[in-house]
């Protein structure tokens, strides 16, 4: 294909992409410009006072610390709350979906712990944990009184966090383990493959687009759950805790602003995990 | 390698729990280098037969001897690991063998020219047609070069020209390799064609009705007069078995 050829090609693709989203634009400016309207004769802030917010997100707000810093420390709670869930919860799930008698075991205990909410969990878990922050588990105690992100870190937090990404993941790759077709387990068998290779081979793959969805879920969940507790006592950073102080003083502005980066951070780990799932997994090259 | 069974029995129990023999006694020795066609209507047993051999399932009494070896399996659907590409599908039970990654590639690519998939090597099973899917299972069956071979209706969805190909393509390795098969088939003229010896099922349950070695000379020739009164004497008692009322 000739440069000019490539070049009318990538602008006609482009256009197609732009066309492709525009009906789904409609609805927001709809919205955008019915809260334009609204917000002369409300007390709610204007479009603009809300993204000069956005726009500024390195400055102190409210004495609890920069956009950034709420968001990040909510963030970095997450990714540890999830990282322990998921690397309990799929070793678990697998032995669950490949051992009958282990998903015995087990069974009764995920099936009560389950439908608890971790946000019902909080009161416990900081009478358990009381405040201690990773801070002082790593013994770092000079820290305590500078503006770091170990301080943020409660185990109480991180521990309810845990417990809501831990049931996805459970389940899921409890769920993929065990719908493994058995005649690929088979097939392998007669090949000549040992437990260990079938394992490695077989069982993994196969399962790992159902691991992945676990996954998936709990990304979502963890989100929903850390705004929920940050909103509740036993912290005083996050962007959910930023949202709720933001409502005590009035700030609407900012309360806004930060409703704006949960729903983009909320977007942003769906649609990335599942482009992730799509383009490196290949999950897509199964049967069909 | 050679294989015996004796006395072997199995049966599966149904919904209602009631037992429901599949194969009756059989009685089966299969020399070394062998190649065996088991002819029989669907639903004999064929492949539950092979299953029991293959230990894939256990039967209710009776012995399998055989020696130790290498066994290659081709399933009645494929079974191919849709996660994989042609070439890795095919490599698998090498690697699982434990040998070493350019070994595997070489011995992958020779059994891939043999079955014509050279090209098709990077595709994903889905990506295929139900024949070369076939092939593929075939070619991932007969890499390891293994001493006791089971296949099960490898060649049922292709057209002529094809199955006739690979079956003297099968034929040839599994004499050069001297490979003991067991060939299942419903296809007379497929097993008339191929084997040393035609081992023919009836049903409920499974057992052996004739069993024959067959004296035609290689190569055979499909169009000969002694190849068409081998085949018409099979279909004969295949025709017999399905329907009792024509033998007189
Ligand atoms: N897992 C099972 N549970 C119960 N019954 C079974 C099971 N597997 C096979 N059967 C029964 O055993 C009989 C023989 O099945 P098998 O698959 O061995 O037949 P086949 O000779 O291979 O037939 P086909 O030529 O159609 O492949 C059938 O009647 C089937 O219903
Ligand atoms: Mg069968």
């Amino acid at each position: 294909m000739s440069r000019l050829a490539l070049r009318k090609k990538v602008r006609t693709d482009l256009r197609q992409k732009v066309q492709g989203l525009l009906p789904g634009l409609i609805m927001p400016l709809v919205l955008a410009s019915l809260w334009f309207f609204f917000s002369s004769r409300s007390i709610l802030p204007a479009p603009g006072a809300v993204l000069d917010v956005l726009l500024d997100p390195s400055a102190d707000l409210l004495s609890c610390g920069s956009l950034f810093w709420n968001t990040g420390v909510s963030l970095i709670r997450v990714l540890l709350g999830l990282s322990i869930a998921i690397m309990l919860g799929t070793p678990i799930g697998f032995l669950m979906g490949a051992s009958g008698r282990f998903r015995h075991f087990t069974f009764l205990v995920t099936e009560l712990a389950r439908p608890l909410s971790p946000i019902a969990l909080l009161p416990l878990s900081i009478i358990i944990f009381k405040d201690t922050s990773f801070t002082e588990v790593l013994g770092l105690n000079q820290l305590k009184y500078s503006r770091n992100i170990l301080n943020e870190l409660q185990i109480g937090m991180v521990f309810i966090l845990a417990w809501g990404g831990i049931f996805p993941v459970i389940l899921e790759t409890m769920h993929g383990v065990r719908g493994v077709r058995k005649v690929y387990i088979e097939a392998a068998r007669v090949l000549g493959a040992s437990r260990l290779f079938i394992f490695r081979h077989v069982l993994l793959p196969a399962s790992l687009p159902d691991i992945f969805a676990g996954y998936r879920m709990a990304v979502g969940r963890c989100w929903m759950v850390i705004i929920a507790a940050e909103m509740l006592p036993g912290t005083n950073s996050g962007i959910g805790y930023l949202l709720r102080y933001s409502y005590q003083l009035s700030r609407l502005d900012i309360m806004l602003a930060c409703i704006f980066i949960i729903a983009i951070i909320g977007l942003v780990f769906s649609r990335g995990l599942e482009l992730l799932g799509e383009k490196w997994l290949l999950l897509r090259a199964r049967e069909r | 390698m050679s294989l015996s069974i004796m006395n072997l029995e199995k049966s599966y129990s149904d919904i209602s729990g009631k037992n429901l023999r599949v194969l009756g006694p059989i009685d089966l020795s299969v020399q070394n280098g062998e190649f065996v066609c088991l002819l029989g209507p669907t639903g004999c047993g064929k492949t539950t037969l092979l299953r029991v051999i293959s230990g894939l399932e256990q039967a209710d009494c009776g012995e399998i001897s055989s020696e130790k070896g290498r066994l290659g399996y081709v399933f009645q659907q494929g079974a191919l690991f849709p996660w994989m590409n042609i070439e890795s599908n095919i490599k698998f039970p090498l690697k699982a063998a434990g040998m070493a990654a350019d070994l595997c590639r070489s011995k992958a690519e020779e059994i891939l020219d043999l079955v014509g998939l050279y090209e098709f090597r990077k595709s994903f099973p889905h990506e295929l047609s139900g024949g070369m899917q076939q092939r593929t299972a075939l070619a991932r069956g007969l890499v390891t070069g293994p001493d006791l071979l089971l296949l099960d209706e490898p060649f049922a969805s292709l057209d002529t020209r094809t199955g006739i190909n690979l079956q003297e393509m099968l034929r040839n390795l599994c004499r050069r390799l001297s490979t003991t098969v067991i060939f299942v088939t419903h296809n007379i003229e497929e097993a008339v064609y191929l084997s040393d010896r035609i081992v023919v099922m009836g049903h409920r349950p499974g057992r052996i009705v004739r069993d024959e070695s067959l004296s035609l000379e290689w190569p055979r020739n499909r169009l000969s007069s002694t190849f068409t009164e081998v085949l018409l004497s099979f279909r004969h008692t295949f025709e017999e078995l399905v329907d009792p009322s024509i033998s007189s």
